[in-house]
């Protein structure tokens, strides 16, 4: 008995300090980031948003130049080449989102949340860190991806068309508008990850949420609907990069509240981690 | 009873009996999809509650529309309009129905029962499409009712013994069955659920807005051929707006998308590695 | 030391776990033996955090493991060998586990070493083999070097070598002072490796002992005769108060009488014994003996179907 208490305090008697909270974020950090880089998917992802995002932009505004003879002095006057420019983010959109879906439903398909979590049981610290990973992520992703598609577009469009440089007034606020919902487009993705934990279902979200709502809703005005449409996230990402406003809100609305809805959601989504079996 | 080990006479077992044995354990396996229920109920909800709102809309605020607009409007169209926000759960399930057996490594047991594979995609398919069908040809129906009730006069309505009206209305559930299927032959072709639901997504719903971005003549002749804007024709009364091509050639454009993603599919399905 | 106080997990209507109570001591391999969907791995699900009890609490060295900062210094566990991502290696998924625990990265190579699996260290997990996987799931148990350790199932899919090999690990981490939690069905590998048992079945703890005393209470104790004159033994035996069980090639089973009664009768009586051995229930038998109602999912005995 007393030889066998002496022995049990001997292994357990290696009692670390308890590690500050510097250290645990650090540690969390760095443990998703070295299964980010890990996985040859999310680097494909990563590689087809930005292939997409600046290889259609170049084609867009290369169709424009094309198109130009056969405009009437009405739709010279309304050309913006900005528009033309960043209009496939409606599209770029999508990859971010599922990108942040992925990485946290990557941990559901088999079943690997539950090393996850064994290793980092206190869940609030797990979802944040791959918050924090995400952030700059697709911060930094996103601003070489604009860009490099601003930059090449718009010497595409130069020389032929009425095009803009970064001087411009106006133009370098809806590129950082543009970054700015991409990120936080990455964020809801990986909230939405959280709450629906299957690829399929988180999927499915990102796309209804981003490009099916608009198509359904858009047509309807007035009453209640001047109120909802505008605020819907693919119309916010609108009134970011977009130049005409016309019925959407003003950009320093539409960060608010599409900031608002990657507050809310984060918060669903850490609940819905914390009170719910693995 | 004391037979022997391994004599049963099971090689003789008839061509039907194993086709309904496939059925049999595909039934099941299809019952059992986990996101089964949620996807039906989810089209159970978009359907009705979007005729709902589209129609209600429409109808209350009828008498403020242009002359133009309340000409080209399609009484059915509208009501069916869910359709866009329902083929994005089918689809999801088409794919998931394949790609789920994949991830849990089912399907290996599933082609050790039975060798045959085609015959397996073949009967996951059929049942697939018949519920599939049946379900989302009587939400249509429910979609309609409700946004016909809502268009009240002087609001442009129909009944559904009008002329083109039934044909509208079926070729909605038959609209949504061939964006399931589509979904389900990729899955077969990509087995992954990432990949596949990205293919699906961005063959049915980005290529629209894509092809659209590129404005022009261009633009619109593309169009004509893309799944979502071909089969969408089906479900229309009114056509002769842009799309220049019937509604059966639409239709056959989607049906072709269908059967370019199942030919493959069928091929490489026997032989690839389970 | 893990404790539980009145653990009790409910899906539903279906009680898995039924406010249990126990210890898990340190020092000693204790073996967590029940039928399939006995609680087994509900249990240590709970231990680990993962499933969050409906009532009652249990801890580890005195601490609830969703409070225990970089847990896997603590406690290691390999609970399923498939909770891993396809398309990661090996390395790195191991690398992941330890910098997530600010645990040094050299003894994720030195983890890989133990369970004999450098050489694949920087191959795709999706294509290891079972056994593959199952070692890397050890290794991950044994990547903080640990004071409590907990294995389910983990000698499944592992060859003859394997076995023996996570046989020798548990008993040497037990006898460092280690708290070693196993849960498994082979019978045999308990038998060899465990020396307390806890029994649990239908979500009830059934027994919580020293293995020989299990194997002990369990027992009749029986002891086999052969005899020249099976017949007039039996008969002999009988008259003095023992039950005698004739098995078809003329042994003798018999209850009630030691060996060295039955040899000293049979000496009065002069028959000629040819075999006389004392025999003690193997803990499958005791096993089954004990858990005889509780067993959730039970398939016919095939011998008796084919008849």
């Amino acid at each position: 008995m007393m030889s066998e208490t002496i022995q049990a305090t001997t292994a357990t008697s290696r009692r670390r300090a308890t590690p500050s909270a510097l250290l645990r974020a650090r540690a969390a950090l760095s443990a998703e980031w070295i299964k980010l880089r890990s996985l040859r998917s999310m680097l494909v992802t990563l590689v087809l948003a930005a292939v997409f995002c600046i290889g259609y932009a170049d084609l867009l505004c290369w169709r424009f130049t094309l198109r130009w003879h056969t405009f009437d002095a009405a739709s010279k006057a309304a050309f913006n080449p900005l528009d033309t420019n960043f209009n496939d983010l409606v599209i770029g959109v999508l990859f971010f989102g599922v990108l942040g879906a992925l990485v946290v439903t990557n941990e559901y398909g088999n079943g690997l949340i539950r090393t996850t979590l064994a290793a980092t049981p206190q869940r609030g610290l797990f979802l944040a860190a791959k918050a924090a990973l995400l952030v700059p992520l697709a911060l930094v992703s996103s601003a070489v991806i604009i860009f490099a598609a601003f930059l090449t577009g718009q010497g595409i469009l130069a020389g032929h068309v009425p095009h803009v440089t970064l001087a411009d007034p106006g133009v370098l606020g809806r590129v950082l508008g543009a970054i700015f919902y991409l990120t936080a487009a990455s964020l809801i993705g990986l909230f939405i990850g959280v709450i629906a934990r299957s690829a399929a279902a988180a999927m499915t979200c990102v796309f209804g949420a981003f490009l099916v709502l608009e198509t359904l809703l858009d047509s309807l005005h007035g009453g209640v609907w001047q109120h909802t449409v505008p605020y819907l996230p693919s119309n916010l990402g609108n009134a970011l990069w977009l130049s005409h406003s016309g019925s959407l809100a003003s950009p320093t609305v539409a960060a608010l509240v599409l900031a608002a809805y990657v507050i809310v959601l984060g918060v669903v989504a850490t609940f819905s981690l914390r009170s719910r079996d693995a | 009873m004391s037979a022997q080990a391994g004599t049963a006479p099971y090689a003789g077992a008839s061509l039907e009996t194993r086709f309904r044995a496939t059925a049999r354990s595909e039934w099941i396996k299809f019952r059992s999809v986990r996101s089964g229920p949620a996807v039906l109920l989810a089209t159970a909800v978009i359907l009705p509650v979007t005729a709902w709102l589209l129609c209600g809309y429409y109808g209350h605020n009828w008498a403020t529309m242009s002359p133009a607009s309340k000409a080209s409007f399609d009484p059915v169209f509208i009501s069916l309009r869910g359709i866009e926000g329902a083929q994005l759960f089918v689809g999801a399930f088409g794919v998931i129905t394949v790609t789920g057996e994949y991830t849990s490594g089912l399907i290996r047991g599933t082609f050790i029962a039975t060798p045959q594979r085609a015959q397996v995609i073949a009967m996951k398919a059929t049942i697939f499409a018949a519920v599939v069908w049946a379900w989302c040809t009587i939400l249509s129906f429910a979609a309609f009712f409700i946004g016909q009730s809502l268009l009240s006069s002087p609001a442009k309505h129909v009944a559904i013994g009008d002329p083109g009206v039934l044909t509208a209305v079926f070729g909605g559930g038959l609209y949504l069955t061939l964006v399931g299927l589509l979904g389900l032959f990729i899955g077969v072709l990509l087995r992954r659920t990432p990949a596949a639901l990205a293919a699906l997504f961005g063959i049915l719903l980005v290529s629209p807005v894509a092809i659209g971005l590129l404005g022009g003549k261009l633009s619109a002749q593309l169009a004509e051929f893309l799944p979502d804007s071909g089969g969408e024709e089906i479900f229309k009364l009114l056509h002769g707006g842009a799309y220049t091509l019937g509604p059966w050639q639409g239709f056959a454009i989607l049906a072709a998308y269908v059967a370019v993603a199942a030919a493959p599919a069928f091929l490489l399905v026997r032989r690839r590695d389970a | 030391m893990i404790e539980a106080r009145k653990l009790r997990k409910v899906y539903g209507h279906t009680v898995a776990v039924d406010g249990i109570d126990f210890q898990v001591k340190p020092g000693h391999v204790t073996g967590f033996l029940g039928p399939n969907g006995a609680g087994k791995s509900t249990t240590m699900r709970m231990i680990l955090g993962l499933d969050l009890p409906t009532s009652g609490t249990v801890t580890v060295g005195g601490r609830r493991y969703q409070s225990t900062v970089w847990p896997l210094h603590e406690v290691g566990a390999l609970l399923d060998a498939h909770a891993v991502h396809p398309g990661r290696s090996a390395y790195n998924h191991l690398h992941s586990l330890a910098a997530a625990n600010g645990i040094a990265r050299r003894r994720v190579d030195e983890v890989l070493d133990q369970v004999g699996l450098t050489s694949v260290a920087r191959k795709r997990v999706g294509g290891f083999s079972l056994g593959m996987s199952q070692r890397l799931g050890i290794a991950g148990a044994l990547l903080g070097d640990p004071g409590t350790l907990l294995f389910d199932e983990p000698v499944n899919g592992l060859d003859p070598d394997g076995i023996l090999w996570i046989r020798t690990l548990m008993r040497k981490l037990a006898d460092e002072g280690r708290t070693v939690l196993v849960s498994s069905h082979l019978m045999s590998e308990m038998a060899l490796t465990a020396d307390h048992l806890l029994v649990i079945g239908k979500g009830r703890l059934l027994a919580d002992t020293p293995l020989s005393e299990l194997i002990a209470r369990n027992s009749d104790e029986r002891v086999e005769v052969r005899a020249a004159d099976s017949g007039r033994m039996a008969a002999d035996l009988r008259v003095v108060g023992a039950r005698v069980t004739m098995e078809p090639d003329g042994t003798l089973s018999v209850v009630g009488l030691g060996s060295k009664q039955i040899g000293e009768l049979a000496a009065e009586r002069g028959h000629v014994l040819r075999q006389l051995r004392d025999v003690t229930v193997s803990l499958e038998e005791a096993y089954f003996r004990l858990t005889g109602e509780s067993v959730e999912y039970r398939a016919p005995n095939p011998a008796r179907v084919a008849a």
